[in-house]
């Protein structure tokens, strides 16, 4: 009734093709809803090209030198514990770090937290590279050079782990369901048994040098002398003494300057054993991400930092009388640095790093300091490590010898200090060995825990606030422990 | 359809009319027009003589004309309006309609089509355009606060955010639980852009029955929005107003010497030798916020006839931001146009174009204000700014009147959007509609952090707050969707059976593409300047991303009437959505629903104070899809933080940092709901009650899951948990118009949820979350079976240490005097994790609403209230401090400084020690009463005004958001989805957290509107 013939059939046609386009909807519905993640790879299409195992391998470097392993974490549980350092900055700020400096820290520190996900995440990637590469078709060499390289960083995660935490949960392969996603704690006599299984595949096929453009990988020697320092934590002598006398025939030598060994002209060298690699990269900020040196850079200063983790009273008293390494690691307040940068003589802190210290016009991107790459292992450890084995396992001129290289580079031409050390008294062997620790490496994130394992934790840091059998370990974060339903136990003392 | 179906009805009354015309006796003719309240011609009212059946229409104006006698009855009926009858008394006759009282014979939007109210069986809240254009709000969201039970608005202070809505009750936790806003047919996520003044109506569709028809969109509600069309004749409309914006309820901090002696008590030592000679010093609220203008034009042009109709609108919002440079300006379009084209043919299209531009400040610049330390001034005498580094308060705080000063950011917005539709009368009852709407709309975001260097010029920074280097940062984001839905209908009543039926099917398509990039070292001497290309060449980055997803999905549907007092409504919808893995694409929804007109049956009759009688009971299931792309497909993390560095050269890095669900389904919604609903006593009364219970099975939750996995994110997104909202909504609503001059009414609505856990799928173990920088990174919500979702978890405050003895002897041997004494739970000498408890719940319990209104003569007033109760809030500002910030006065006056001082405050170190981790002293009551809106309008004579050619002209006055009762120390009760930090991306499960909540601001109006 509403319509003429002629516009009913043309209302109809338009109707078919409306229900036709519908129809055609229906037909191709299994596209049309098949949508791919857009701007990002599919994980299936990756690890299966040689490219992508060279990416993966460059993950694990970069993420090296993330916040979560550089900065605040590591301060607050391998640095401020330690009688060598205090929080610094301003009185007010960061104030949880004094809760590390006086041991009052509880289980829920953020830090704590922050550390142990720093480690886990890039015990992740060496996992994802340590599984997933081997079925790639590539070079065969560079493949077990890949592997290793993540097995050595896995080991590197792992011995942080098991020095702050004790037994911890040990993942080695990526979770294949959800049965794998919340693992107890392993024994740590089966954590350091895994780092050392890591650090011998990884000793066995890396190379002992890069040409030029490969500089910052690991290489043999760093494996070598990561697994000494692990052995020394496990006071397995006969090892340590071992792997680092093997160290010690791949050609490493002790830089002269101590005071510029520290500087950017001087990264890679050679007593450089295991280094991380940052740079200042123009056109890719987020690759400019160290914040090593800014935490710990001189306060209050344009270009140099924000000035936590600064050397204490005692870390100055620590020096031998003139010993040179006092002025190279610590910048005291209105010094002037021997790259000329003049410190205010007024300021928050009397004392900053100066092993992190990047001069102050050195240009960066997003942080300052952002190009000093972080010394880890340096030649100079593998001896005196070398000269502690020897020691302990009755060697005396060995333990001297190597002992006594390291004070004469620290000496510095100057024959007037540091005398040979000449001892053959064990003890006090051991006593020179533990003293030229402290000096050599301080503010190296190394004494806390070196106190530790040398069972003098309570005689050194009692002062401080230190409770035996206590804070020997850190406790495991509560959130770990909220969110494990049980599974995961605390460190005595933290509950 | 209705259209056509009168027309023809027109040309048979004519043909009547002709026929009755010589027969009349003593007829005249009879002629006058017919306005409504406002006094506005009301076109194509239908005006008959009783008794007879003769009849006319009214004409575009309003005027009819027709033949009666003097005697007889003339009837007036037009839908949405109360039916009249008129004696003739004489040749004019002008009646003034009023409109339905009775909100039952109104007609409600409702899925893909419309409904008279008494036959819907869900339920359904409708508000009118003009209660929405009343408020002076930018967004239409806002002003439906306290209208409607059940529906929760938490407002936003910052310039340009719009509100966040929750129809009854949290339903999801890691999806959106935000309703869908269809608007005219069009799907949006948000209806920031559409100017209110442009709507006709707002129909919520609240229960799972009336909200099935839109299937895995509908878990959180519908809220569909009908925009104006014109009709009768041209007119022109102007509505204006200008307004003072100024903030309420600010925090009041502590003056310069509390806050040293805070300091000096924080630091332990006499940081400040003598605090008292700082005097009140700087208040930093005062120096980065200002009272503020605001202003709304709108001017439309609307008009129709039967075959066509149009409206066209402009309008333009500018709102001054009350923080000191923050600026918001919108200028909004709209076109709309119908046209019967054919007797069988209907097309028309509705265009929205939306321009707005923003000076934007520092997100954060709140914040640093109330914490910005009081000793240090704004600048010094000779102009330099004020340096915390000349103060011993280290570099938190900073100075934030130069963070403002420097902050330069202009945001810009462009979007086009809008359906257009076509419509076919196949046969008497069949119509075909196919609708297309779409949405183009982009964002471009500048970013200028120019050079401001204290060592280079002197004054212009201070020492912590510096660049050395110009930074531009360009973001572009842009989003291109459409949706393609055709129905077929279908309506027939056959004697005492009325039924609609409906098909259809709907496509879907949503695209975002972002791009951004930044150079350093661009200069900015002239607006010209500010490009990328002019930046380091060495300093330029890029990075772009995206976002598609597409949805399809079949549909039907069937209202059935029986002798207009038995209903029954069902409907079925099956969705598939590219979002989730390829065996569970496809989602189906079915409903029913079901009515009785009980006040229909002749045993009611003799009630006569009962108008209308309805109970009516519904059931649906429906879905949520809110959720990110792809969500269970594994990708590969490429970042330039993974770029490695070898022999000084970068070399690109990725890996797999994620772990995804291997199967993840729909979020599954089942709703049912039971109503009663009446008119009473002449249509005067009304009152709805509804019981509803909405339960969202197998939620999606975001597992914590444990850090050694070695992910980036620490959870896991998985089917969790099933959460039960249950309640009652109760509205009331009284209005009476037949006094003489005077005519008011009075609404209120009273909604009561609880929100339950019912089942978790890690059984007795609760679900952590909320560990973020807001609770100094500990997990603070638990969510455990039989409890609320997300309740706040922490330690329980017993006092306050006194003194080194009571430390000794506690729990806390870490502690010091005037930390928190935490309660020892399980009393074993230790406080720690296990001593845990529930401390608060942030899901609101009770929401009430009471909306007045008055007119007498040409006055006109209207005054709305709202509140909030029986919910807590977690004040996490109090305890997040990182150096010196300020403090509150509150604190200053109340905190622990010595043995005996306050048991209840702790000492100044209130964020160090173990005192910032979560626990009771930081949950406050969240409860509030609002005085919401206050209206007070004058309508001028329209004899005074027609020799202008103006119909009508009102002035009027208002204040939005005057006064807020509440006992929160926080800026505002109003917390809603909270930020993880200052800044940051709000998280649903971090509910009532308030991390740096902006202060809301009351507006104060003066208004006009005119009409042609």
């Amino acid at each position: 009734m509403y319509f003429t013939t002629n516009s009913f059939i043309s209302t109809k046609n338009l109707l078919a093709i409306f229900i036709t386009a519908g129809l055609v909807f229906q037909s191709c519905s299994s596209d049309f809803l098949d949508v791919p993640p857009q701007a990002k790879e599919e994980a299936e299409a990756f690890f299966v090209t040689q490219d992508d195992a060279t990416k993966a391998v460059n993950s694990i470097y970069a993420n090296l030198r993330v916040w979560n392993q550089v900065a605040f974490a590591a301060i607050a549980i391998e640095s401020v514990p330690a009688d060598e350092a205090e929080k610094g900055s301003s009185p007010g700020d960061a104030t949880f770090f004094n809760n590390f400096d006086n041991f009052t820290y509880t289980a829920s520190e953020g830090q704590i937290q922050d550390f142990w996900t720093g480690q886990y995440q890039s015990i992740n990637l060496c996992n994802q590279v340590i599984e997933n590469i081997p079925p790639i078709n590539m070079d065969a060499n560079l493949k077990a050079r890949y592997i290793a390289e993540a097995k050595f960083v896995r080991a590197y995660n792992y011995f942080r782990l098991v020095r702050a935490f004790g037994d911890v949960p040990l993942r080695l392969s990526l979770p294949k369901s959800n049965v794998d996603f919340n693992i107890p704690r392993t024994p740590k006599e089966q954590v350091w048994a895994a780092i050392e299984q890591d650090l011998t595949d990884a000793a066995s096929v890396l190379p002992p040098n890069y040409p030029a453009t490969d500089v910052g990988r690991v290489t043999k020697g760093a494996a070598l002398a990561l697994h000494a320092k692990v052995a020394m934590y496990q006071k397995k002598w006969n090892d340590v003494l071992n792997y680092t006398n093997q160290v010690m025939g791949l050609g490493y030598s002790l830089f002269p300057n101590f005071e510029a060994l520290f500087r950017i002209a001087n990264e890679n060298s050679t007593e450089s054993v295991f280094e991380i690699q940052c740079q200042s990269l123009p056109g890719i900020q987020g690759a400019s991400n160290s914040q090593y040196s800014q935490v710990q850079g001189v306060r209050a200063q344009s270009g140099g930092g924000w000035g936590f983790n600064v050397p204490t009273e005692a870390l100055v008293d620590a020096f031998e009388a003139d010993d040179p390494r006092k002025d190279a690691t610590i910048i005291f307040r209105g010094e002037t640095t021997p790259e000329g940068d003049a410190v205010a003589p007024t300021g928050d802190n009397p004392r900053y790093n100066q092993k992190s210290y990047v001069p102050f016009t050195v240009p960066f991107k997003q942080n300052e300091g952002e190009d000093q790459n972080i010394r880890v292992i340096r030649y100079a450890e593998v001896l005196l490590m070398n000269a502690e084995a020897a020691n302990e396992l009755g060697n005396s001129p060995q333990a001297l010898t190597s002992l006594n290289a390291v004070r004469e580079r620290a000496r510095g031409g100057n024959a007037a200090i540091l005398p040979d050390v000449t001892t053959t008294n064990q003890d006090q062997l051991r006593n020179a060995i533990y003293h030229e620790r402290q000096v050599e490496l301080a503010m190296e994130f190394d004494r806390f825990f070196d106190v530790i394992r040398q069972g003098r934790g309570f005689a050194v840091f009692s002062t401080k606030g230190f409770k035996e059998g206590k804070n020997e370990l850190m406790p495991i974060p509560q959130n770990e422990i909220d969110k494990s339903a049980g599974a995961l136990t605390q460190n005595i003392g933290y509950n | 359809m209705k259209r056509l179906f009168t027309h023809s009805l027109f040309g048979i009354v004519l043909c009547f009319l002709f026929v009755n015309f010589a027969l009349a006796q003593n007829a005249i003719t009879v002629s006058g027009k017919v306005t409504d309240a406002q006094g506005l011609g009301l076109p194509a009212v239908s005006v008959s003589v009783k008794g007879t059946n003769k009849g006319t229409q009214t004409n575009a104006e309003g005027s009819f004309s027709l033949q009666a006698s003097v005697g007889n009855t003339l009837v007036f009926s037009y839908l949405g309006f109360q039916t009249k009858e008129v004696q003739v008394t004489g040749s004019t006759l002008n009646v003034q309609l009023i409109e339905t009282s009775t909100a039952l014979e109104q007609v409600v939007v409702i899925g893909y089509g419309v409904q008279k109210k008494l036959d819907v069986t869900g339920a359904v809240a409708q508000v009118k355009g003009e209660e929405i254009s009343k408020q002076s709000v930018p967004n239409a969201v806002s002003a439906l606060q306290g209208k409607v039970a059940g529906v929760q608005i938490t407002n936003s202070g910052s310039a340009g955010t719009s509100p966040q809505i929750r129809i009854r009750g949290l339903g999801t936790v890691y999806g959106d639980a935000n309703p869908l806003y269809v608007v005219d047919g069009t799907w949006y996520n948000d209806i920031g852009f559409l100017n209110p003044s442009d709507i006709e109506s707002i129909n919520i569709l609240k229960d799972a029955s009336s909200t099935a028809m839109y299937g895995v969109r509908a878990s959180n509600g519908v809220v569909l929005i009908t925009t104006k069309r014109g009709k009768g004749d041209t007119r022109i409309t102007y509505n204006g107003y200008v307004g003072l914006q100024t903030i309420n309820n600010t925090i009041k901090m502590a003056n310069a010497s509390q806050y040293a002696t805070l300091i000096n008590e924080l630091n332990n030592t006499p940081t400040f030798a003598n605090p008292d000679a700082f005097g009140n010093g700087t208040d930093w609220m005062t120096a980065v916020t200002r009272n503020s203008f605001t202003t709304n034009q709108y001017l439309t042009v609307s008009g129709g006839s039967e075959k066509s109709s149009y409206n066209f609108s402009i309008g333009y919002f500018g709102q001054g931001g009350n923080v000191e440079k923050n600026q918001y300006d919108r200028i909004t379009a709209r076109l709309q146009n119908d046209i019967l084209a054919t007797k069988f043919l209907k097309i028309g299209y509705n265009a929205i174009l939306e321009n707005k531009k923003s000076t934007d400040v520092p997100d954060d610049i709140i914040y640093k204000a109330v914490t910005a330390a009081p000793v240090v001034p704004v600048r010094y005498a000779d102009g330099s700014w004020g340096d915390p580094a000349d103060y011993p308060v280290g570099n938190v705080p900073s100075n934030p009147a130069l963070q403002l000063d420097v902050f330069t950011q202009e945001s810009k917005g462009r979007r086009i959007t809008g359906s257009a539709f076509a419509e076919f009368y196949i046969v008497k009852g069949l119509t075909f509609k196919t609708n297309f709407g779409a949405e183009y709309n982009e964002i471009d975001r500048r970013t200028y952090n120019p050079v401001y260097n204290y060592d280079t010029e002197l004054g212009a920074a201070t020492h912590t707050q510096y660049n050395q280097i110009s930074l531009l940062t360009i973001n572009q984001d842009e989003n291109n969707n459409w949706i393609w839905e055709n129905t077929l209908t279908y309506e027939k009543t056959l004697d005492k059976h009325r039924f609609t039926l409906l098909g259809g099917l709907s496509a879907q398509r949503y695209k975002n593409y972002f791009i951004e990039g930044s150079a350093r070292n661009v200069p900015n001497s002239t607006s010209g300047d500010i490009y990328l290309a002019l930046g380091d060449n060495d300093t330029r980055t890029l990075k772009d991303g995206g976002d598609l997803s597409t949805a399809q999905s079949y549909f039907g549907r069937i209202n059935y009437v029986y002798n207009d007092k038995y209903l029954l409504n069902a409907s079925f919808r099956a969705d598939g959505s590219s979002k989730f893995s390829q065996d569970d694409k496809w989602g189906y929804f079915p409903s029913v629903g079901i009515g009785w007109v009980i006040s229909r049956e002749e045993f009611m009759k003799k009630f006569d104070f009962i108008n209308e009688l309805k109970i009516r009971g519904s059931w649906g299931i429906v879905g949520n899809s809110g959720i990110q792309t792809n969500i269970s497909t594994l990708t590969v993390d490429q970042k330039p933080e993974f770029t490695a560095v070898f022999g000084g050269l970068p070399y690109t890095g990725a890996n797999i940092t994620s772990i995804v669900p291997p199967v993840l389904v729909w979020e599954r919604g089942n709703g049912t709901d039971f109503a009663i609903e009446g008119a009473f006593m002449n249509n005067r009364l009304t009152a709805e009650l509804d019981w509803y219970n909405r339960t969202t099975e197998r939620a999606i939750f975001p597992i914590p899951v444990l850090t050694s996995l070695g992910t980036t994110s620490s959870q896991l997104i998985g089917n969790q948990a099933d959460i039960r909202n249950r309640g009652f909504e109760f509205s009331l609503g009284w209005k009476d118009g037949n006094k003489s001059n005077f005519t008011y009414s009075l609404n209120a609505n009273l909604s009561i949820n609880n929100n339950k856990v019912t089942n978790v799928e890690s059984g007795e173990n609760p679900i952590y979350a909320g560990g973020d920088a807001a609770t100094g990174g500990q997990l603070s919500t638990i969510t455990v079976q039989g409890e609320p979702i997300g309740q706040f978890y922490g330690l329980v405050v017993d006092g306050i240490f006194q003194n080194d003895a009571e430390v000794a002897a506690s729990a806390q041997p870490d502690a010091s005097p005037g930390d928190f004494k935490y309660h020892d739970k399980d009393g074993n000498g230790i406080i720690d994790a296990r001593d845990r408890e529930v401390i608060g719940n942030p899901n609101p319990k009770y929401m009430y609403g009471i909306n007045t209104s008055f007119a007498y003569k040409a006055f006109d007033l209207a005054v709305d209230f709202q509140g909030v109760a029986g919910v807590d809030i977690y004040n996490a500002n109090k305890g997040v401090r990182f150096g010196s910030e300020n403090y509150s006065e509150d604190f200053y006056n109340n905190r622990w400084h010595g043995a005996g001082t306050s048991n209840s405050y702790p000492s100044a170190n209130v964020g160090g020690g173990q005192n910032y981790v979560p626990n009771s002293w930081y949950v406050e009551n969240g409860s509030y009463f609002r005085i919401r809106n206050i209206q007070l309008g004058y309508t001028f004579d329209t004899k005074l005004i027609s020799k202008w050619k103006m119909q009508k002209v009102r002035v009027y006055v208002n204040a939005q958001n005057p006064i807020t009762f509440f006992s929160y120390t926080g800026f505002n009760p109003e917390v809603g989805t909270a930020k993880n930090d200052v800044g940051g991306t709000p998280k649903t499960i971090n509910t009532g957290i308030d991390r740096g909540v902006y202060p809301l601001y009351a507006t104060y109006n003066f208004g006009l509107n005119v009409t042609f």
